[in-house]
């Protein structure tokens, strides 16, 4: 026998295993149940992941390009960290000033360059 | 007046803008055919019936995602093919047949019947055999093997479908095809009239 013949005949006996099938109700339940998995999924899901994937799906919106999104959002995320980064490195600093300014404000004592002391007294001198 | 159903693309873009219904209405459309293809791969109802759930599960997470740059069709096959691999590299040898029900329509199927009547008027008894061995033969195949013969034998599908699905050449589904009926006809020799 050919081996066309051949398979022809596998495939035609593979072709049987089309009659293997769930019983009648099956796809009918299957939505049903489809539907219940989906709820408890959402349900059982942590808050970051729910969060994460609303993300994805924002970068991956087909109108916009995902390019443009992924680095507007880079952009964004590295503005936000260096104006947090200035302003917890600037407010100890005001903070000290101040609190500085205010204890020693009655007997402040300015430290000014010899030329600039000189020149005062010479003036102070006439 | 005859209302048109709805394309799987417009579907997919009501999933997209929110409509979860539309979404149930492509589980209805393509459960039966993801069903054969996943069932064909792993010889177990129980198995099949989880990894559809999460088949369908992950399409839902992804389907904004979805490009259009191949058809629905070939998308979701995709997920299911790939999902399957994964799950028998888990399952690996542990091979469990909880075959399905051969509906009643088999036994006047003409090519059951020029397989099975060598003789033996008694078609019935030979219908569990035949099962039998035809889910053994395929258990014997390769996973790559399995999911070709599974798709052009039993689903029917074109080589070109197949090479998308799986993202090979159409001559490695060519090939892929005569190695596994090369291997499946010593399993099936009794079946297979000389």
């Amino acid at each position: 026998m050919s081996p066309d013949m051949d398979n022809d005949q596998i495939s035609k006996l593979l072709r049987l295993k089309l009659y293997e099938r769930p019983p009648e109700d099956y796809f009918e339940n299957f939505l049903a149940e489809f539907q219940l998995r989906q709820r408890a999924e959402v349900i059982r899901r942590p808050f970051y992941q729910i969060a994460w994937d609303r993300l994805r799906h924002l970068l991956a919106l087909p109108n916009i390009p995902r390019l443009a999104m992924a680095g507007s959002f880079a952009v964004a995320v590295i503005a936000t960290g260096s104006v947090l980064t200035w302003s917890d490195s600037e407010a100890p600093l005001a903070k000290k000033n101040s609190r500085v300014s205010s204890k020693t404000s009655p007997s402040v004592q300015y430290i000014l360059p010899a030329e600039v002391v000189s020149y005062a007294s010479a003036r102070r001198s006439f | 007046m005859e209302t048109l159903d709805p394309t799987d693309e417009q579907l997919v873009d009501r999933t997209k803008a929110g409509d979860a219904r539309a979404f149930d209405e492509l589980v209805v459309r393509f459960s039966p055919r993801l069903y054969g293809l996943i069932y064909n791969m792993t010889s177990s109802h129980e198995d099949t019936n989880d990894l559809l759930q999460e088949v369908f599960a992950k399409a839902y997470r992804s389907i904004r995602g979805f490009q259009a740059k191949s058809s629905f069709y070939t998308w979701m096959h995709t997920i299911a093919v790939n999902m399957t691999f994964n799950f028998l590299k888990k399952r690996n040898r542990r091979k469990t047949m909880s075959l399905d029900d051969v509906d009643n329509g088999i036994l006047n199927d003409p090519n059951f019947i020029a397989a099975t009547s060598n003789g033996d008027p008694s078609h019935s008894a030979n219908l569990g055999e035949l099962q039998k061995k035809l889910n053994e033969s395929m258990l014997k195949l390769s996973h790559d093997h399995r999911a070709v013969v599974t798709m052009f034998d039993i689903q029917g599908m074109p080589h070109a479908e197949i090479a998308k699905i799986l993202k090979i050449s159409e001559g490695t589904v060519r090939s892929r095809l005569f190695y596994a009926h090369k291997q499946l006809q010593n399993h099936l020799q009794e079946f297979i009239k000389k």
